[in-house]
């Protein structure tokens, strides 16, 4: 048996954009094991629901995390709603869905460019981050912020799209479909791509449902399962069907995901078309009483937002389980037997959000 | 299936080549922002009435009103721009505006004061707790339904209109709403 080593990967590490730490217990260049560490930027984000109203907690829900923070405001409105009884309008119900569509956009590109990163290949990655631009801008115009969105509240949301907003989103998507054709060949055909992809991390579909992986993970390995499909909000009209890939290597994750970008562009078109007119938002009187667990499918897999209310206008507990954290034990298993070489690259294709994971 | 590709962003590279850079050249060229941006919070100082319901509004904690120096004062580099307080405001004098506040090396926050000789004028709108006339209100529940701080409880059939004094700020929103200048604010 060859010596065994143990090299620490993370906090600080330049393919990580959010700081996890890792034990890699190495035999010569290969892992045997790994031994995650989270813990670096916790916030206390849970605990701060007893301190701030329900209505205000909104605003610290989406800041739990930038990439995902429309779909943490959507999460817990919907779970404050199902508490009280509110019945959302048609025409927020769609604009949700065009706003967490477009974050799911933005968040697979950000992907896309931090895997190309990792690989070494940086004008794939700065081409993938400058198409996500254009979807950054089309948040600036619609919803005043490129990152944080503010737009989810109990009972609605606060701003409408106008006709010319959703011409100019169907415009910027149609620009963004035309534009990636040359980076979805790139990282779907590509030799050197393929080289680094195809075979890295193979997770067996036994094991992504046993370990509990969610989103492309779990359907990278050939699951069908895609929590829109339950038809909250407005995915009750609109056609969503499991992008899957049966692979279940790096090569897979990342397809599952390109193929994501084109259904989310499909959901767009289809959601513009069918949006209702008529009020945005309704009022909310009383207080939450009682609990919920609510589930919406965040670009990073399967979300989970608990909510218990006691009659006041603070709620006694608010409990986040992100896709992250899901997604951990799937991730230390496929980094048994992978070379050292390939670790930054299986980090990166669970597509790893710290921030949420520890809020 | 394995091919290699070659000069995939060739076509890229020469468009980058002849175009202009796809970022802005900032803060050479002035940035052009969108009509919604949430870039900072502005006042209407004479406007205001000190009713403190933007400070309770506030999710970072931002915002101090100190209601007897009649100042309003906002921590820029707390501030999340969430634009809550905007929504919050009962007299609508604050406002998202587009545009960052300026950069700086220490913790900045800003003051606003009322200007004096308007404070009577405020008065007038507001400045104390509305009395109801029993004889001329006709419990329409109109006052109770505009209240922000949901501090009046008007019953039609058992004719009762009360106040929360702990949870009135004293807008006046109520005494607006009245169709029968039935409330009057009292300091």
């Amino acid at each position: 048996m060859a010596k065994r080593s143990i090299v620490p990967f993370g906090p600080q590490h330049p393919v990580l954009p959010e700081p996890v730490h890792l034990d890699l217990v190495l035999e010569d260049e290969t892992v045997v094991q790994a031994v995650p560490s989270i813990g670096y930027i916790h916030r206390g984000l849970e605990k701060l629901v007893e301190k701030r109203d329900f209505k205000q907690y909104t605003y610290i829900a989406e800041r739990i995390c930038g990439i995902c923070s429309c779909g943490h405001g959507l999460g817990y409105c919907m779970a404050v709603e199902k508490v009280m009884g509110i019945e959302v309008p048609e025409r927020a119900n769609y604009l949700r869905a065009i706003w967490v569509e477009m974050s799911r956009i933005h968040s697979h590109l950000l992907w896309l460019g931090l895997l190309a990163d990792a690989m070494g290949f940086e004008s794939l990655f700065m081409e993938s981050w400058r198409l996500r631009e254009k979807i950054l801008d089309m948040f600036d115009e619609t919803a005043g912020g490129r990152i944080i969105h503010s737009v989810n509240q109990v009972g609605g949301v606060q701003k409408d799209m106008d006709a010319s907003m959703l011409n100019h989103l169907l415009e910027a998507v149609n620009d963004i479909e035309s534009d990636i054709k040359p980076v979805v060949n790139t990282f779907l055909q590509d030799y050197t791509v393929q080289s680094r992809l195809k075979g890295a991390g193979v997770l067996k579909k036994e094991d992504a449902v046993t370990l509990g992986a969610v989103g492309p993970m779990l359907r990278a390995s050939g699951v069908e399962y895609d929590v829109r499909m339950l038809g909250y909000g407005a995915y009750k009209d609109l056609t969503v069907e499991p992008i899957t890939s049966t692979d279940g290597d790096c090569y897979g994750r990342c397809e599952v995901r390109l193929k994501e970008l084109f259904q989310s562009f499909d959901l767009i078109r289809e959601a513009v078309g069918k949006i209702p007119s008529g009020d945005i938002n309704v009022p909310v009187k009383g207080n939450p009483s009682g609990e919920y667990f609510m589930r919406i499918e965040q670009p990073r897999g399967e979300a989970i937002y608990y909510v218990k209310g006691n009659g006041t206008k603070y709620l006694d507990r608010f409990r986040l389980r992100t896709p992250t954290t899901s997604n951990i034990p799937p991730m230390v298993e496929i980094l048994k037997g992978c070379q050292l070489a390939d670790v930054p690259i299986l980090i990166l294709t669970i597509d790893p959000c710290v921030s949420c994971t520890e809020r | 299936m394995k091919k290699t590709r070659m000069f995939t962003f060739a076509g890229r590279v020469l468009k980058n080549l002849f175009k202009k850079p796809a970022t802005t050249q900032y803060p050479f060229e002035p940035a052009q922002y969108p009509e919604r941006m949430r870039g900072h919070i502005r006042i209407e100082i004479e406007n205001c009435i000190s009713c403190g319901l933007c400070m309770r509004s506030c999710p970072s904690q931002a915002i101090r009103v100190d209601r007897k120096a009649g100042t309003w004062t906002i921590e820029r580099f707390d501030c999340v721009q969430c634009g809550f307080c905007v929504a919050a405001c009962p007299k609508k004098c604050l406002f998202m505006e587009k545009g960052y506040t300026e950069p700086d090396i220490l913790k900045k926050s800003e003051t606003f004061t009322k200007p004096k000789e308007e404070k009577k004028e405020a008065a007038a709108t507001a400045g104390g707790k509305p009395a109801v006339d029993t004889e001329k209100c006709v419990y329409c529940t109109l006052c109770a339904k505009k209240c922000p701080q949901e501090a009046l409880h008007v019953d039609r059939k058992e004719k009762i209109w009360e106040l929360d004094e702990e949870k009135c700020v004293e807008c006046g929103i109520c005494a607006g709403a009245c169709p029968k200048k039935a409330i009057e604010l009292k300091g």
